[in-house]
């Protein structure tokens, strides 16, 4: 299956006042065109930056980057700036955990959607408002002739999502990225956002990248799951295998911490005890080492390279579970 | 650790220029600003014995910028403490209590904010600051005070709308409702969480207030309603504006002190305005 | 009475807290008002969780203010150990708030960015005198330890340097300052990860234990509750759907909006993704809630008797109580 978006090798590393923050740290990633990949992690683990630099959106004088990244068959980062500009809206598009901050508050909801039909298609006003109100329609906004006068303040949570998605597929994009965007819902709105995204994938065609702190968010919505810890790529694999067969530890950790419907009341929750490690001082050995417990001396000592199954399942870890220790 | 711009350090040392005119002035060795050179009538630039030259009246130059320094300076922040004081009292008061209170408040400020600033001065000064007796001249002590008055009163729905805004916003932080629920009298919790973390921003508009008072005592001056026979800059202006032909310099000299300490005004409320947003974006 | 009722009133001595009737009005316009939590009764037991489930905009954080009196509710009563705080005096309701202490959903909104942890904690024990600066110093250690904070790493720094998760720790350690009897937490886990949930989950719990408390608990995901709660209370437009304890309340809901809100988890497990259809919509809006059933117009099993009739709690099996005409059976 050829790869829609291939990132090789990408180190990023920030300059800060305490040291070289490692942030990303020697990511291979691929996403399968017409795939739903999930990126699962604590907050801090280095998913947005991986994102935004997959996009080439990450800015800034501290920043020290290595790698490669192709997106549909050109290399991004050989590209010029305006070149990668190009590519935003009908290539790569992006939704946010904030709506409320992604959206301009002084600006209509018709003017911030139409924006990118005028921009991008070159469509006069009165053909991109109508067609802003056919994507509004099309994320299932109700009265979306109306909302398309009201200001993002007027509406829920839920609606800014739905129009920040309108904003994000107003250009048939082939790529979104979806960073986080149900975090800061309820779950019966997050259960609506994430059916609705599914919807659109299909009837679009779009590739997702699906970025969450939630392996319950990950389980039913994507195709293929990267699980990110301190920076790395830890654990990729088709979802359904993932899930069936885990082979990373910190996964596994991570699936058990989540407070379900199913336990007993009453009783303690797992948890992952410990906190992400200090991103200016990435240690020696496995860098969930001092929270694993499977860990052993040479987890300490030697950092584990990535290994594959023969099924493709990726995994660094030098005791992974199901295997003889 | 702290490390500023080029146009930050100009900014700052303009105004520290132009504070040590405004308070030890008197110490550097000129005769008084209405001293009259009779001998030396509109002479330019650089000429000796007067670096800026003197006016049309045989007043040196640069006393009168260092006598006008200290009064226009003196106005605005007189100005702008008095109207930061009592607008972010009333601002404070009202979006902490809201309710009627809050309502009344908000109708006063939008009243104060509908009349154009200079139409409202026009009319205070020339209602305050004339004699019942036309023939005799009004006080430069008296027209300094209603002038600072006036502009209090035109600073205090600016800055009271700010201060409201402000504290509107952080009266909603839940750590507010955290502290009444621990006890706390209302008093204290607007003295001790609302106040220190409003002031940044009233500081960074009082900045840009100093400048706006520094050309409105200016132009108020022009209209012949300011001092524009005292030693302000906008009294050097208003001045200078007759000898536009045959001493421009008269005019451009306070005109230049002005617009750079303007500017300086401007560029360092602007600086306190982003520390505080990326003090904010962290918060 | 609309729609609530009173059947799930236990009425025993061993009520901590009582509400009865509680009703919240906001005034958004000249005439327009918002009626955010209506009629609402519910008492907790010594030493119970209680909590209270539904979607933003419910009424969840209103019912909790109102209970702490900020802002006092429109009408009803608070009774708390005894004394109605709705008819208390404003100087004896200052002191007797500090019995019942809340942690609130951001955790960083919670802590003035400008003081210390230090400073944060010592507040409530500054403002009511509570020992001198080392007895003070001393308590500020032993609360920072029991939450999980290590004091010499903590004390000096400022809410933003931490994590949400840290944050929410520092917070509990100021609620507990005071020695409170009650704690009521509002979605004290949402803003934070999953793998942190767990973490504040079993703190508080352990809080619970250690000191005596009894907790009212709000959250929009019934999958957080689950662990911590005695009885569950599910809301929807400032009224209660169902009331009974987890166990039940997970494994037969009544209520087509119990239902719909424990079909909206995200389940960890491909293989066990639910066919459910979603609640559509978003609640309507409780400046004019629907007539009879509030849930009616986005209820599956609406009749017309629930546009006419507006149901009452009554009890469908031992300590399930639900407002529905046609409850799942
Ligand atoms: N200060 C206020 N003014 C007007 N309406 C408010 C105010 N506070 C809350 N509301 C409204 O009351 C309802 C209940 O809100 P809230 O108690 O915050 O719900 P929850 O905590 O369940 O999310 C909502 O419709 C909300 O918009
Ligand atoms: S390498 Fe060792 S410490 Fe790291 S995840 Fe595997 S078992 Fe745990
Ligand atoms: S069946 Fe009727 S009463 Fe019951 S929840 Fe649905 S609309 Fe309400
Ligand atoms: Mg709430």
């Amino acid at each position: 299956m050829s790869s829609l978006l291939s990132v090789k090798g990408m180190n990023i590393n920030f300059d800060t006042s305490r040291g070289l923050l490692e942030a990303v740290r020697n990511v291979d990633l691929e996403i399968p065109a017409g795939m739903s990949v999930g990126v699962v992690g604590e907050s801090g683990s280095g998913k947005t930056v991986m994102c935004r630099a997959a996009m080439g959106l990450l800015q800034g004088s501290n920043v020290k980057r290595s790698g490669k990244v192709v997106f549909d068959g050109r290399e991004l980062t050989a590209m010029s700036k305006s070149e990668v500009r190009e590519q935003f809206g009908s290539g790569m598009a992006m939704i946010f955990q904030d709506p409320m901050t992604a959206l301009n508050p002084v600006r209509r909801i018709g003017s911030q959607v139409s924006e990118g039909l005028r921009v991008r298609l070159g469509m006069s006003k009165k053909d991109a408002l109508a067609r802003s109100k056919e994507l509004l329609e099309l994320v299932r906004i109700p009265n979306a002739a109306a909302v398309l006068k009201l200001f993002p303040f007027q509406l829920s949570g839920g609606m800014r999502q739905r129009v920040m998605i309108a904003i994000a597929i107003s250009c048939s994009p082939k790529l979104l990225f979806a960073d986080e965007p149900t975090t800061a819902l309820d779950v019966t709105v997050q259960a609506q956002i994430l059916q609705l995204l599914r919807e659109l994938r299909e009837d679009l065609k779009m590739s997702m990248v699906l970025v969450t702190h939630d392996l319950g968010v990950v389980a039913g919505n994507t195709d293929y799951v990267a699980v990110m810890y301190a920076g790395e790529v830890v654990e990729f694999a088709e979802t359904k295998k993932l899930f069936a067969d885990m082979r990373m530890p910190y996964t596994e950790a991570l699936l058990e911490s989540i407070p379900t419907i199913d336990q007993k009341s009453g009783a303690r929750l797992a948890v992952i005890a410990g906190r992400l490690p200090d991103p200016t001082d990435r240690g020696a050995g496995c860098s969930f080492a001092p929270r694993c417990k499977y860990a052993q001396d040479k987890c300490r000592n030697e950092h584990p390279e990535l290994k594959q199954d023969p099924d493709g399942h990726l995994y660094r870890c030098w005791f992974p579970i199901g295997e003889a220790k | 650790m702290r490390s500023y711009s080029k146009p930050t350090l100009l900014a700052i040392g303009w105004l520290g220029l132009m504070l040590f005119f405004a308070l030890f002035g008197w110490i550097l060795p000129f005769k008084e600003w209405n001293y009259v050179f009779e001998d030396d009538l509109e002479m330019g630039l650089f000429s000796s014995g007067h670096i800026l030259g003197t006016d049309s009246n045989g007043y040196d130059l640069l006393a009168s910028i260092v006598a006008g320094t200290r009064m226009s300076i003196f106005i605005a922040v007189a100005a702008v403490g008095l109207g930061g004081l009592i607008g972010s009292v009333l601002g404070i008061f009202s979006a902490y209590v809201r309710g009627k209170v809050d309502t009344v408040m908000v109708t006063l400020f939008n009243v104060g904010l509908s009349v154009p600033n200079l139409v409202l001065a026009l009319a205070l000064v020339s209602v305050l600051a004339t004699n019942v007796d036309i023939n005799q001249a009004v006080p430069t002590w008296r027209r300094v005070m209603v002038l600072i008055i006036s502009l209090t009163i035109i600073l205090i729905p600016i800055l009271g709308r700010i201060a409201r805004g402000a504290t509107m916003s952080w009266a909603g932080r839940e750590f507010v409702t955290a502290a009444r629920s621990m006890g706390m009298k209302d008093i204290k919790i607007i003295t001790k969480h609302i106040v220190p973390n409003v002031l940044p921003a009233l500081i960074a508009v009082a900045f840009l207030a100093v400048g706006v008072v520094i050309i409105a005592e200016a132009s108020l001056s022009i209209l012949g309603v300011g001092i524009p026979d005292g030693a302000s800059w906008g009294g050097m202006i208003a001045r200078g504006r007759n000898d536009l032909e045959y001493a421009p310099h008269t005019l451009y000299v306070p005109l230049f002190f002005l617009a750079l300490t303007v500017i300086s005004t401007n560029h360092l409320g602007d600086v306190v305005r982003s520390k505080l947003d990326s003090r904010e974006a962290k918060v | 009475m609309a729609g609530s009722g009173t059947a799930h009133m236990r009425n025993t001595v061993d009520a901590v807290l009582t509400v009865r009737d509680l009703t919240v009005e906001f005034r958004t316009g000249r005439d327009k008002v918002v009626r955010a939590v209506s009629g609402l009764s519910f008492d907790v037991i010594k030493g119970e969780t209680l909590a209270i489930v539904g979607e933003s905009g419910c009424g969840k954080t209103t019912l909790a203010r109102a209970v702490l009196q900020l802002p006092p509710p429109n009408s009803g009563e608070v009774v708390f150990d005894g004394t109605d705080l709705t008819t208390l005096p404003k100087e004896n309701l200052r002191s007797a708030r500090t019995s019942m202490q809340m942690i609130f959903q951001d955790p960083i909104s919670s802590l003035d960015p400008r003081m210390t942890v230090q400073q944060l904690i010592d507040e409530p024990l500054e403002i009511w005198g509570r020992g001198d600066r080392a007895e003070r110093a001393e308590r500020i250690n032993n609360l920072l330890n029991n939450v999980g904070l290590d004091p010499e790493l903590v004390l000096n720094r400022r809410s933003y340097e931490f994590s949400g998760g840290q944050c929410q720790r520092i917070s509990i350690a100021r609620a507990l300052a005071l020695d409170p009897r009650m704690l009521i937490c509002d979605e004290p886990v949402s803003a934070l990860d999953v793998s942190i949930q767990a973490q504040i989950l079993n703190l508080l719990q352990d809080m619970k234990d250690r000191f005596g408390l009894t907790m009212i608990f709000i959250s929009h995901d019934l999958a957080v509750v689950k662990a911590v709660s005695n009885r569950v209370i599910v809301m929807y437009l400032g009224k209660i759907c169902e009331v009974a304890p987890p166990e039940t309340l997970y494994a037969k809901p009544a209520h087509h909006y119990t239902k719909a809100l424990l079909d909206s988890v995200p389940v960890a497990d491909p293989t066990r993704q639910r066919k459910a259809t979603l609640l559509q919509g978003e609640p309507p809006s409780p400046m004019n809630p629907p007539t009879g059933c509030r849930f009616r117009t986005r209820c599956n099993a609406a009749s017309a008797m629930c546009a006419e009739q507006e149901p009452q709690l009554r009890e469908v099996a031992p300590g399930q109580f639900v407002a529905c005409h046609h409850p799942i059976s």
